[in-house]
């Protein structure tokens, strides 16, 4: 066993459908197994989670996989260096549409079904007419302006030739997503579970693709640490790390997938309904509320036995992120040093936490 | 909701600095509002979080947000200027929660200033003024560095079009920039409006 430099720990988390590992962690004791007594603390805003990790408030925090990149390159933020030597989980998002917008497609296309996961070009007709009657631009929310989110909606629209600027993109936290596409103030969203579910049960939205749908596979949610707070306690990351990744390794069995349902909806995490948790986490995606769901495999993951990079922090991931952020124009005017990916992207921390876990188990 | 403008108000918000102000605690709403009564400051408030905060921004248009570090409409503020063509506002942020005191300390962005503990009425007007200050301050600074960047990036093309000039047509150092003056000055166009030309049709032929 090695030796912690520290045992109580601090680790923040917003309640959402993947924040599963850490809830995992704690609730089957896979913290406790590895010495360590962390204190998970829910958070409304991934601004103030940001700000306290920076200041050390929160010692860990489940963060947005581009969120890294952002304080370290001091974009919306004073620079300070994080760090992020795990990934949490892969995909997770859907794109959800008003009960509105899903009738306006049906009858300017001319059709009576849409096929799954919707082609963007369907919206094309709609932002021309509107264009042309002068009426508001389609308006979409997404969570943070360094969020796959924001960028998966970038690139969706991109593919069916619609520019950033021929629709409305705001942002609206995850809790109040729902309310605002039900008062009609937008006309979409893209969020991570268990809010496109939860619009759909409500018969309110129609999710007509997953980040899936998107992007394949790359990292939605990381573990966030400063810099400095790994160089000095560099033992007490590792044991973190190893609780964690046996919490991701844990989710892969579905009878698994299940039970962490139940423990997400309890009122100190999730404070949802089982049945708006549980269906992204067994790969269904409620679409429609008169129509069947649809089958994405590949939903939330978290950990796979046939695919072992699932939780690296590969550089390679983080220059596909760091490509998103120029493409949106966010580091317009920042000072980007070469190496930022390798000094955020630490799959040689990941590396010593898999040597250390093979040989306790 | 609720949404505080009454007529005798919008009347001297003119002269005022206009806050918004986002917090769902009734009481310290009011007694906010109390201790900015007669000063240079007028409160619309705002409860948060179901509210539209987006909406309220267009139609207030503030001077000054104030807003609980907890409430979940931060991360629409921090929006605002990352994705919207919005010009960026002071945020005051305050916290009822201990332990996050150690956050007002190392945020230097300039842009948001954090109130220690809760809004306590004594300490409300100074801690907005040096908000308000800061953040002129923090502008006055962000502006000159983005003029200055601009008049370094002007002095290269003017500098490269000189170059090529020099070597295209066998000209020395000062005909050449005597050349693209004289060029700039006879179709009243600036001198970097007259490198940039230069560039494009020296490197085509």
């Amino acid at each position: 066993m090695i030796k912690l430099e520290q045992t109580e720990f601090t680790l923040g988390f917003i309640p959402l459908t993947d924040s599963a590992p850490l809830v995992a962690a704690k609730e089957m004791g896979f913290f406790e197994k590895w010495g360590l007594d962390v204190k998970l603390q829910k958070q409304n805003s991934w601004a103030t989670l940001r700000d306290k990790l920076h200041t050390g408030v929160l010692d860990a925090a489940q963060m947005l996989a581009p969120m890294p990149l952002a304080s370290s390159l001091g974009v919306g933020c004073p620079k300070t260096a994080v760090i992020t030597p795990l990934v949490l989980s892969l995909n997770g998002n859907g794109i959800t549409l008003s009960q509105q917008l899903h009738n306006e497609i049906l009858t300017e296309n001319n059709i009576n079904q849409i096929t799954l996961p919707l082609a963007g070009y369907l919206l094309r007709s709609i932002i021309k007419k509107r264009k042309v009657q002068n009426r508001p631009k389609l308006r979409f929310a997404t969570v943070f302006p360094y969020s796959c989110h924001f960028y998966q909606l970038r690139d969706w629209l991109s593919s069916a030739q619609i520019t950033p600027d021929e629709v409305d993109i705001i942002v609206v936290p995850p809790v109040n997503m729902v309310g605002h596409l039900a008062s009609d103030d937008i006309d979409g969203f893209c969020v991570g579970g268990p809010w496109n579910a939860q619009a759909v049960r409500a018969g309110i939205g129609f999710t007509a693709l997953t980040s899936y749908d998107i992007w394949q596979d790359s990292p939605e949610k990381v573990l966030g640490i400063l810099q400095a707070f790994y160089d000095e306690k560099p033992n007490t990351v590792l044991a973190l790390l190893c609780a964690l990744k046996e919490a991701c390794i844990w989710l892969e069995d579905t009878p698994n997938r299940f039970e962490i349902a139940r423990l997400l909806s309890q009122q100190q995490y999730l404070d949802a309904p089982v049945d708006v948790i549980a269906p992204s986490l067994i790969g269904s995606c409620l679409t429609d509320i008169s129509s069947p769901p649809r089958a994405v495999p590949s939903y939330n993951q978290f950990y796979r036995t046939d695919d072992i990079l699932i939780n690296i922090p590969e550089h390679v991931r983080g220059e596909w992120l760091l490509s998103k952020m120029l493409n949106a124009g966010q580091l317009h005017n920042i000072e980007v040093p070469d190496d930022i990916v390798k000094t955020v992207f630490r799959p040689d921390i990941y590396e010593q936490m898999r040597v250390l876990l093979t040989a306790k188990n | 909701m609720q949404y505080d403008d009454s007529p005798s108000k919008q009347q001297t918000a003119s002269t005022k600095l206009r806050i918004l102000l986002i917090d769902d605690n009734k009481q310290r709403v009011a007694s906010l509002t109390d201790v900015l009564d007669n000063s240079r400051y007028i409160v619309s408030h705002l409860a948060s979080p179901t509210s539209h905060l987006l909406k309220h921004v267009d139609l207030i248009k503030p001077d000054i947000i104030v807003i609980d570090i907890e409430s979940p409409s931060r991360d629409i503020l921090e929006s605002l200027t990352a994705i919207s063509q919005y010009a960026p506002k002071p945020v005051v942020m305050f916290s009822g929660e201990e332990g996050t005191d150690t956050i007002t300390q190392s945020i230097e962005s300039g842009v948001s200033a954090y109130v220690v503990g809760d809004l306590e009425p004594k300490r409300v007007k100074p801690i907005l003024d040096a908000a308000v200050a800061r953040f002129k301050a923090f502008q006055k600074l962000k502006n000159e560095l983005t003029e200055t960047k601009q008049a370094l990036a002007s002095r290269d093309l003017v500098e490269k079009a000189k170059r090529l000039l020099m070597k295209k047509k066998n000209l020395d150092e000062d005909a050449a920039y005597k050349t693209m003056r004289k060029t700039a000055m006879d179709t009243g166009q600036k001198l970097e409006d007259v490198a940039k030309t230069l560039i494009s049709l020296l490197n085509t032929f």
